[in-house]
Order: C-alpha cells, then structure tokens, then sequence
C-alpha cells in the first residue's frame, strides 16, 4: 500500500512536470554549445524571462503576448552575452555569471519599483499558460492520469526537442552551426560566416531561455518569487553536459533530474530523512556527469586509436 | 582604448551594485554624529534568513518593526539573505556598525551569536524563536506547538468532511515545513498531537523542501502529499509556502496558512492559519530598547494564553463553503483552545523547547 503510494502513475506525470523547466533550460544551453559557447547565463535569461512573463500576464491580461514578450526579453540578455563575448572577446564564463548576478539584481529592483512588492508577486490577475484538456481521454483513468491537464507548454518543450534535433541534424544551417562548434577554422576556410552563426545561435538560446523562464512563473505556476529559478538554469546546463548537447540526451538527462525531484517528493512523506531526500537531486547531478564524462573520455579514446591505425598511413604516404 | 573603457565602465557598475545592494547605511550613520544636542534617534537593525515578501513569517517581523518605527521614531535598518553565507555577513556588518538593538529573524543565526555577541558588549541583540545565552541577549520563544496542536486538530477534523468538494475519505493530512530546523520540528510535534487527539489513527504525511525561498518546490512537494491521499497540507515553509497555497488552489484541495494571516491568499483554499505573533515580539522588543527597559540575558515564552499563537476565525473559508462550513470545527476549536489555557491539555514541545529552555 506504501509502495503503491510512492510508485504510481502519477508519478509519471510529476517526473514530466518537474522536468520541463530543465528540459527548457537545458535547450538554451545545448543550442550554443553545439556552436561552442558555454552558456553559464541560461539562469539569468530564465529569470528575466519569468519576471517579465508574470508582469506582461499582469498588465494585459494574455497569456500569449507575456510567452512572446518574455522570449523577446531572454533575446535580449542573450543578445548581451553574444555583444560582450563575440564582439568585445569578453571571458564567456564571466559575462555569464554577471548576466546571471544583474538578472537577480534587476528582477527584484523591478519587483518593487515596478510592481511595488519585495519578495514575491501572486495576483489573480496573472493569467497563466492554459492546460490542455482532452475530453476523450475522461473515458480511460489511466490515460487521464497521464495525459490530461499539461499546459500547453509542457507539451511544446517535447515538440521542440524535435524540432531542434531535425534543425541540428537534418538542416545546413545545423550543420554548419556544428561545423563551427567542431573547428572554426575549417568552418570559415569553408566560406561559413562563424560569428554570424555564433550570434545567431545564441539569439535563438535567448528565445528559448525566455520560454523556460515564462514557462516556469506562467505553466509551471502562476507567481514570481525573487530566485525562482533557484538552480534551475545550471541543473539545465548539467544536463546539457549530460546529452553532449544532443537535444534528446539532453532531455533524457533532465527526466534523470525530475524523476530524482518527484520521487523524492515523495519518498519523504513516509519518514525517509528530509536530508537524504534533499540530497538526492546533487548526488544524481554529480552521479550523471561522472557517467557521461567517463563514456565521452572512453569513446574519444577509441576514436584516437582508430586514427592511429588508419590515418598515420595516409598521412605519411601524403608527407612523402 | 576601447576594451579599457570598458572594463572600467563595468567595474563601475560593479561598485554600484554592490553599493545597491547594501542600501545605504552610511548615511544615515553619519546624520547622528552631525548634531549633538539632537536627541539621537534609536538605531535598530533586522537581519533576516531570507526574503521580505513571504507574506508569512519575515513579513510579519518587519511589520512590528514598522509598527514601532511609526511610533518610537526609530531608525530601522533590514538586510535580508537566502544564504548562510549572506546572514552571518549581514549579521556582522550590523554589529560592527554599532547599532542599538540587533533583531536576529530565526534560529538560523543561533551560532553567528553565540560566536560573536560577546564581542559587542554595548549592542543590544535580540533573538526570535530559539534562546541564545548571552548578557546583552534578550532571547524570544513562542508556544508554536499549541498553535499547531490545534491547526492539527482543525485538519483532523475537516479531512473526515468528505461530503465537502475536495476531500477524500482517506483519513490522511499533510505538513510541508521549510527548513529541518529544531523549531519545525515543534511544530510538528503539536501537529502531530493534536491531529492524533481528535483521531489516533490519522496518517500525517511530513515533508521538507529544505529552503525558505523557493515555491516551486514546495508547490512539487504538496501535490505529491495530495496524490498520496492528503486533502488538508498545513504550511510552515515562509517564501516557499506560496507554493503550497497555490498547490491547493490548483489541486482543489486546502491548506493551512502560517505565521501571518494567509486565509485571503487563496480564498476558498485556505482553512486557516496558525497565527505566529512575531510582529508583536520584534516591536515589544523595540519598544523595551526605547524604554530602556531591556533585560539582557533574559528570555520569553508566549504562549496561546498571551496570545502569542493562535487560529484565524476560518471567516474566509466560511465564506467560501457558505452552508457547507461546519460550524463544530470552530467550537471545538474554541473547547480545545480552552483546554490548553486551563492545562488540562499540555501540548508536548520538541527537545530543546518549551518554557524551560
């Protein structure tokens, strides 16, 4: 009876729900760091995506535009990093946690000079991100359960997870962002414009920054809390790490993370200790990376080997 | 050229973030050195483990503080931090710029003090929630577990209201606390006891998110405990919390509100809450350095008798259910209250709390 209380499926759709936020994040991570650029500032664009959702919701009343307006918002402080590190060669690993500092700092100076409210802003007039509700699925309890009531940008993290794969993998502009991740110089030897590329994939992480962050204070809730992304935007970059920057390992890597979040959740109802629990999350991150970075060392240890065996012999019939 | 106008442009915005962010204390410190005829105004500074804004229990500290601002013409000074880090930074920059009286929030700086208050025989410091020994310590403890005693009882008794919307027939109840801190777990004990008072076979479900600000979490953790069977979550989790209220709204199901007066925050879900009365300690507190009646190295305990904790009058809820509101729970409430007054109940406190610690 207790074990069906803490593994059922329920637990499925909690899994999913803490998961999408990550999965967002994770995918403004992954999308410049298939051309390169290690995107530390993913917290920050969430944050300001979140807190510009919320207000936008607030002030008009539409649920779509806040989408819109916080994406354009994470645009912009994409568009910051990409200024400060492709056109003035600033440090990226810098210029993203100053992006992820002013974003904390700017979110709450805007929460109480804007909003007149220190801490947190809950108001009925925030209308939140609709829940997709599918009448035939009433019939079945089971796929009620699962499918029903996910708000329409739960549903759209895993369309876009595929639509980021096909634009990586199946498109030339994919693989000419991956050609100027992979080696730069042969990129542009290839007549790519890398800088271009490079600022336009970090315009596009912005965009989806933006929805993680109006995502999480408009689907995932309907509030603004000082920090509400509390780790989210790194948790994301982890899995990121995770996947190699595939969109779907990636995804992978975060349900790793919600799956520890939920059942913990639920774990600690029935006395197992709340520090164990807490623990959980951290463990699984560190677990994760440890997993990922060993078979990234191991498989580019036997892709040297192949070279050894077969390009050595090329290379020197070409030398001589 | 470029690049180093640049980097002295962003250093520039470092320095005034940085000055930003510790709101401006040297001025006003300044002003009472200026004039020496001017009765110099009494300088009182919070530190807070977390934010404003958590409508719940620093909210409620700073309201008293303000209270007492408005009517002792004090100069008040909050510094609010998320992370140990932050409080015992925050705790000693108030300390060594000399402030009159020094109100810790919580527990959470009970080895900050210990540590450092000796070092400053001349300030005033106070404590809320947790006793610090100390000469210049005056330490304020409240009587939580009769308040949660009945907020346990009231959850007891609303779970077995199955005819209301949202509620089970399942005789669970669920408790989602903040921090793991010696004082939650005060909290709990009354929970515990006074929802087994009303039925001894009750199943309480605990949690912890282990952080004071962050909802998502808390919101994560309440949905779980209401899958598991809960239809009743009391919250003692200050900024996280909102997400527990907001669980139950979205869940349909109800909560119970800490600390301050939460029964408006999600109207309709929110049977009631267990009212906490920092807002009167912090400003009694600054009233006595006012007054110049500040005892150091002594100590209270407000309990339900001194109306230090009690219940909302579910007037919210009422509203809501219109004549589906189950007037018993109220009198028995009342009759419960009654009890512990009288000591026919004694509530039983977590190690380390009580009147006698």
């Amino acid at each position: 009876m207790t074990f069906e209380k803490i593994i059922n499926l329920s637990l499925i759709y909690a899994t999913l729900r803490s998961a999408t936020p990550i999965i967002y994040a994770s995918l403004c991570a992954a999308i410049t760091q298939q051309a390169d650029i290690l995107n530390i500032g993913t917290e920050g664009i969430m944050l300001t995506g979140a807190f510009t959702a919320v207000t936008v919701s607030y002030l008009t009343g539409s649920w779509l535009l806040a989408v819109i307006v916080a994406m354009l918002a994470g645009l912009v402080m994409a568009s910051v990093i990409a200024v400060g590190h492709l056109k003035y060669g600033a440090e990226i690993t810098a210029i993203g946690i100053g992006i992820n500092m002013f974003a904390l700092a700017f979110t709450k100076y805007m929460l109480n000079s804007l909003l007149g409210k220190t801490g947190s802003f809950t108001d009925p007039k925030i209308i939140g991100i609709p829940k997709v509700h599918l009448a035939f699925l009433d019939n079945s309890p089971a796929l009620n359960e699962l499918f029903n009531n996910w708000a329409v940008t739960e549903w759209f993290a895993f369309i876009l997870v595929g639509i980021l794969t096909f634009v990586l993998f199946k498109t030339v502009w994919g693989l000419r962002l991956r050609a100027v991740g992979k080696f730069p110089m042969a990129a542009q030897t290839a007549g790519i414009n890398v800088t271009a590329m490079r600022y336009q994939a970090l315009a596009i992480s912005g965009l989806v920054g933006g929805l993680a962050g109006a995502h999480l204070s408009l689907g995932y809730s309907k509030m603004f809390t000082e920090n509400m992304t509390n780790g989210r935007g790194f948790m994301g970059v982890a899995a990121m790490f995770f996947g190699g920057a595939h969109p779907v390992l990636t995804a992978i890597g975060c349900l790793v993370f919600g799956f520890a979040d939920s059942i913990g959740a639920r774990l600690q109802a029935y006395g197992v200790p709340s520090q164990f629990v807490l623990l959980m999350p951290y463990v699984v991150t560190v677990a994760v990376l440890a997993i990922s970075m060993a078979t990234k060392q191991s498989r580019e240890a036997r892709k040297k080997s192949a070279l050894i065996t077969t390009a050595p012999s090329t290379l020197t019939e070409k030398r001589g | 050229m470029m690049k180093r106008m640049m980097s002295i442009l962003l250093m520039l915005m470092l320095v005034f973030s940085l000055t930003a962010c510790s709101g401006g204390s040297e001025p006003a410190a300044s002003t009472n050195e200026g004039g020496s005829d001017a009765p110099a105004k009494t300088r009182v500074a919070i530190v807070f483990s977390g934010n404003l804004g958590d409508k719940s229990y620093n909210d409620s500290c700073y309201a008293g503080a303000l209270k007492a601002q408005e009517e002792f013409d004090i100069e008040l000074k909050t510094l609010e931090g998320t992370e140990a880090a932050e409080w015992e930074a925050n705790f000693l920059a108030v300390a060594e710029e000399g402030y009159d009286l020094i109100i810790c929030s919580s527990s959470n700086f009970e080895e900050y003090m210990k540590e450092h208050c000796a070092n400053y025989p001349d300030t005033k410091f106070a404590v809320i929630d947790t006793t610090v020994e100390g000469d210049n310590i005056v330490s304020v403890s409240f009587a939580q577990n009769q308040g949660s005693f009945l907020a346990g009882a009231a959850a007891a008794l609303f779970t077995k209201m199955s005819d209301i919307e949202g509620v089970n027939d399942e005789n669970i109840i669920g408790w989602v606390g903040g921090m793991d801190i010696p004082v939650l777990h005060d909290f709990y004990t009354g929970y515990e006891q006074g929802a087994k008072y009303v039925d001894p076979d009750i199943t309480i479900l605990q949690s912890f998110a282990g952080t004071w600000n962050d909802p998502l979490k808390g919101k994560e953790l309440t949905l779980a405990q209401y899958q598991q069977g809960a239809d009743v979550v009391m919250n003692v989790a200050s900024g996280t919390g909102t997400g527990i209220l907001e669980a139950a709204t979205e869940a349909g199901k109800y909560a119970i509100g800490v600390d301050l007066n939460q029964d408006g925050d999600q109207p309709g879900h929110v049977l009631t809450s267990m009212l906490k009365r920092v807002d009167s300690a912090c400003y009694l507190l600054i009233q006595s350095v006012v007054e110049g009646t500040f005892e150091g190295g002594s100590k209270q305990y407000l309990t339900i008798a001194d109306n230090g904790v009690s219940l909302t009058d579910m007037s919210v809820m009422k509203e809501a259910l219109g004549d589906q509101f189950p007037d018993e729970i109220l009198t028995k409430i009342q009759e419960l209250q009654d009890k512990i007054v009288s000591g026919e109940i004694v509530v039983e406190n977590y190690e380390g709390f009580g009147p006698n610690n």
